[in-house]
């Protein structure tokens, strides 16, 4: 996998700053200004002094100048701030353009009805909830969705951390796959059930934007206290006059607004919103998809980080180890009726069947491959292998085998061992799937191959088998 | 400013510390409940009075008994007050008090502030001062005291909704803190000729032939309590100025040492109790540097004395026979020094007792003891609030401090969240509120304009320091303030109230909200709150809000009285 790095965005690009401009006014909306009880009161105190400003120019005051300046700086004061917030906004918008254009560009293999045959190649991002999509070997499924037809095996590894491949299937409880997954085998049609928009991926881009933000307890307990410093420096500006009076001074409203205004935390208030959407902002140039500015702070309080297994870092792709035959089958045998049946087994796990048989006994490949017959493993059968000069071999699922043997015998397999604690004491439970081997038409011989390490690791990748070993 | 004088204030400092830290050790042990001599005591009492001390309080309960607890000491205050001319132990024969100076003053005892718009001699019989004075030096003490055990609770406990038994912490404050110390201290003031009697006041004739009537009574017993429990509340008017207040050096040095000292072994106490002494430390160095800096400042303002006096050409250079410097208002036994430090001392602390009158000090001197208090008494401070008063400013400076380096801030392992900053900022918003509204509205009522005595910026101050004084439940006065009328008695009454418990009820619901919380272990991110950095940060919060609130207005009072004392303007 690669890390995609998005380009980095320049902090006063020229369409950021022109919305910006048009944004800090725009935010002047008293419903905008009130979420922030600092800026508020610095609006009303400049509303309050342009009122005394124009009251001046009107029928003359003293201090025309002044109040004048007055009102100018503290409507730079909240535009300024408006503004901050509008750049940082604008740059969360553009990082999530840029992180748009990072997103998978999935092909889709759209068709019109499930037993269509030709498909048309559409991206993944045009297609909308109700579109069918054929999904074969190797494909990623394009979106949310249902299975409409067929049955396939599909890596969620990604997602779910499993490292097996699970069936899907249409009907019943399996039929929903989840985009970006992949098919290890067979072909299914999957009709797509989210929108555009409503993916995941895009959910994040969302957040981005900022258009979901919400305040951080931090952010509320800072609010509580600049709110407590602005009475506080309210309660010291209003009786200000009571005290001057005594001292035979009168204040001028406009000296107590711009005492007022330098006392209260406005610098702070005013790009509280801004550092926040920074903060978030500064995440995502790291490709951390910073959900709310809460999970930011959340961050800031983590001392130790427990990792688990997780789909993020499991590949699906199961390795077999080690073949562990049982009753009176040789180790060679196995490996060998292993080998030829996994031959026709494109997935991850048959091949690594045939990769682990070569290893370790040499096998190469059948020279008389024309005499043979190969069964391709197939989700439908779940069972893949061989038939030549009248044996056929079959590698699967245990209760596969067991059905295919019973209904070309009719009886069930003898020798199956009933207790099955002398397979291995580290016998994986959870994560094995156990291959049962039919040797030869007559002769009924239970084996296995296991395909796991002892420590039941091998169905991650190697870097989380060592973590795994280590803990 | 002399070698002596500053020798003496050294002395002091190691005086102190070297009583508090002891004492620190003893007060966790009392109240983690290690010591506990007197139990058999302690519950015999507890059941006389239906407690069962074993019943844990919820923080509602616990401010709610603390509540009830005062208000019922100030009814009965008001009482005795009203029906003491009736009651027996009156010598003088005093009469009952007015109801509105009877109101104030019940008010004052039971805020631990101890404002007296009386002259003790004159208004109070014997049995009042014993009964209810004295009786509230200790309870006030006592509440105070409690409150902060349960904020310290807050921090110890871990997701607990109890803070303790608010009746258990009040009586271990009195029976193992203060009545013990309090014996002590009143045996050694007898001894240095403070009295204790319950005789008539004596009628002597003066060298000029006149008559005159020596005040006396149960004087030591209320002294000794009256700085231990940093109430403040002199048996005379002229409270430690008085010669039977405060006879000699030692008595001196022994009231200073003692309205301190409950205060700073608090402080080392805080920092047992929570399990990390160098939390105490820290804390008392911040508290020691700013009273280094108040004592400093207020004896170099003294020592320069009155300029217009020097502009006279009269010798104000301290030599062996001339004290030197302002010398007005000051006891020449006390002198200069010993009046900086006391008053400093007691404006830190919620004392309000004073060996000098404030009001004579040059306005920069006088400014110390009305900064002192602005700032929220927090240099050691009153018994038991004083701590709990710079915790208040402890959590906001975290909380700061937290944001700068993006985590969610924590104290002790405590994480200050909304709730904390909400209370922290009330108290906070408390102050101004008080001193500055009531304040105001005394400067531009003709009832409040009235009390002064002085004019112009003197004048000024002396009602700023009436509220603030009131508010921060002090009691020392800058004594021009004609105070004892229905405006001033009412008006400061709820000033003290406001300041007391308006601060009390926010500082426990902080201590039950803390109590609930886990204990986050320190990692590598916390910011350590015992560091030098943070002592500078403390300060820093308590100096710019304590700065930035009071500050234009004492540029209306001693600022500008300063600038024209310096231009030869007097008040």
């Amino acid at each position: 996998m690669s890390i995609h790095r998005p380009n980095a965005i320049n902090l006063f690009e020229g369409g950021i700053l022109k919305s910006a401009i048009a944004d800090s006014f725009k935010k002047l909306d008293p419903r905008d200004l009130v979420r922030n009880p600092v800026m508020f009161t610095t609006a009303v105190v400049a509303l309050l002094s342009t009122i005394l400003f124009a009251r001046d120019v009107a029928f003359g005051g003293q201090f025309v100048k002044v109040v004048g300046q007055i009102a100018a700086w503290l409507w730079f004061t909240v535009l300024f701030a408006n503004f901050a917030e509008a750049v940082a906004e604008g740059r969360g918008k553009a990082q999530a353009d840029s992180l748009r254009k990072t997103k998978t560009e999935t092909q889709a293999k759209k068709v019109a009805s499930a037993d269509s045959k030709t498909w048309t190649t559409v991206a993944a991002a045009n297609l909308r909830a109700g579109d069918l999509v054929v999904c074969e070997v190797g494909d990623v499924i394009p979106g949310d969705g249902d299975v409409m037809a067929g049955i396939a095996t599909v890596d969620e590894s990604a997602i779910t951390g499993e490292s097996a491949p699970v069936i899907r299937e249409s009907g019943g409880d399996r039929s929903a796959v989840t985009g970006g997954t992949r098919v290890v085998s067979d072909r299914i049609v999957v009709r797509i059930t989210a929108n555009p928009g409503e993916s995941f991926l895009d959910r994040m881009i969302a957040l981005v934007e900022g258009a979901k933000r919400q305040k951080t307890p931090n952010e509320i307990a800072l609010t509580i206290l600049l709110v407590g410093l602005t009475l506080v420096f309210l309660i010291v500006v209003a009786t200000l006059p009571a005290f001057a009076s005594y001292s035979g001074t009168v204040v001028p409203m406009v000296f107590l607004i711009a005492l007022l205004v330098t006392l209260i935390p406005t610098t702070i208030g005013g790009l509280l919103s801004a550092i926040g959407i920074a903060g978030m902002d500064r995440l995502v140039r790291f490709n951390v998809i910073a959900k709310s500015g809460r999970s930011v702070e959340a961050a800031g309080d983590i001392d130790v980080l427990l990792l688990d297994k997780t789909g993020t870092i499991t590949l699906g792709a199961r390795q077999a180890a080690e073949f562990l035959p049982i009753a009176q089958v040789g180790e060679r045998d196995l490996a060998e009726a292993a080998f030829l049946s996994s031959l026709s087994d494109d997935t991850p796990e048959g091949k690594s069947i045939v990769t682990l048989a070569r290893s370790r006994f040499g096998f190469k490949d059948p020279v008389s491959a024309s005499a043979m017959s190969f069964i391709p493993f197939s989700a439908h059968t779940r069972m893949s292998g061989v038939d030549m000069n009248g044996t056929e071999i079959r590698k699967g699922a245990s209760d596969a085998i067991l059905n295919y043997v019973a209904d070309k015998s009719g009886r069930t397999p003898g020798g199956q061992p009933k207790d099955r604690s002398h397979w291995s004491n580290g016998w994986p439970r959870r994560a094995a799937r156990p291959c049962w081997w039919r040797v030869t038409a007559r002769r009924w011989e239970w084996s296995t191959s296991r395909t796991s390490s002892s420590r039941g690791s091998a169905n991650v990748s190697p870097r989380c088998a060592r973590w795994a070993s280590a803990r | 400013m002399i070698a002596t004088g500053i020798l003496q204030i050294i002395l002091y400092f190691v005086l102190l510390i070297g009583l508090a830290v002891p004492m620190g050790r003893y007060l966790a042990g009392v109240y983690e409940g290690k010591i506990a001599f007197l139990a058999p005591v302690e519950r015999g009492i507890l059941r006389l009075c239906f407690v069962d001390p074993d019943q844990e309080q919820h923080w509602t309960v616990y401010a709610l008994a603390c509540l009830v607890f005062n208000l019922v000491g100030i009814f009965a205050l008001y009482a005795l007050m009203r029906f003491q001319a009736d009651l027996p132990f009156n010598p003088a024969g005093q009469t009952a008090v007015a109801p509105d100076l009877a109101f104030n003053t019940a008010v004052s005892f039971a805020t631990n502030t101890n404002w007296q718009n009386y002259g003790g001699e004159s208004t109070m019989s014997t049995l009042t001062q014993m009964l209810g004075m004295t009786v509230h030096n200790f309870t006030s003490a006592a509440t105070g005291m409690a409150v902060l055990v349960a904020l310290i609770r807050g921090f110890t406990r871990r997701q607990v909704r109890t803070l303790g038994n608010f009746y258990v912490d009040a009586l271990r404050s009195i029976l193992y803190v203060l009545l013990p110390m309090a014996v002590v201290m009143a045996l050694f003031l007898v001894w240095q000729g403070v009295p204790q009697n319950l005789g008539d006041y004596t009628e002597a004739t003066t060298l000029e032939g006149a008559k005159q009537l020596i005040a006396q009574g149960p004087v030591a017993s209320q002294v000794a309590i009256k700085h231990l429990g940093t109430n403040g509340g002199g048996f005379f008017n002229a409270n430690s100025a008085h010669p039977f207040e405060n006879p000699t050096a030692l008595t001196n040095l022994a009231q200073m040492v003692g309205q301190v000292l409950i205060s700073a072994a608090f402080v080392f106490a805080f920092g047992r109790m929570v399990g990390d002494p160098r939390q105490g430390r820290a804390l008392v160095i911040a508290m020691s540097v700013m009273l280094t800096v108040g004592i400093g400042v207020c004896y170099w303002a003294e020592s320069q004395g009155n300029p217009a006096l020097n502009g006279a050409g009269i010798d104000m250079v301290t030599s062996v026979t001339n004290s030197g410097g302002n010398m007005e208002g000051k006891e020449v036994r006390f002198g200069i020094a010993n009046s900086a430090l006391f008053a400093a001392t007691t404006t830190g602390t919620s004392n309000g007792a004073v060996n000098a009158m404030h009001d004579s000090f040059t306005p920069i001197g006088g400014m110390v003891p009305l900064v002192n208090i602005m700032l929220g008494e927090v240099v050691f401070g009153g018994v038991g609030v004083g701590l709990h008063g710079m915790i208040i400013f402890v959590i906001v400076t975290v909380f700061i401090a937290g944001l700068m380096v993006g985590r969610t801030p924590e104290y002790l392992g405590k994480k200050m969240e909304a709730r904390e900053v909400k209370f922290a900022v009330l108290c906070i918003l408390i102050f101004p509120l008080s001193i500055l509204g009531l304040g105001g509205a005394a400067m531009v009522l003709p009832a409040g304009l009235a009390g002064m005595s002085a004019a112009g910026p003197h004048g000024l101050t002396e009602v700023l320091y009436a509220y603030t004084s009131a508010t921060g439940n002090n009691g020392s006065a800058f004594a021009g303030l004609s105070g004892n009328t229905p405006w001033y008695n009412s008006s400061l009454a709820v000033a003290m109230l406001i300041g007391r418990y308006l601060v009390i009820v926010p500082t426990l619901a902080i201590a039950g909200s803390l109590a609930a919380k886990k204990i986050v272990p320190p990692s590598a991110g916390t910011f350590p709150t015992y560091g030098s950095l943070f002592i500078i940060l403390l300060i820093a919060v308590i100096v710019v809000i304590g700065g930035l609130t009071f500050f234009p207005v004492l540029a209306l009072g001693p600022i500008v009285e300063h600038l024209m004392l310096a231009a030869g303007t007097l008040f």
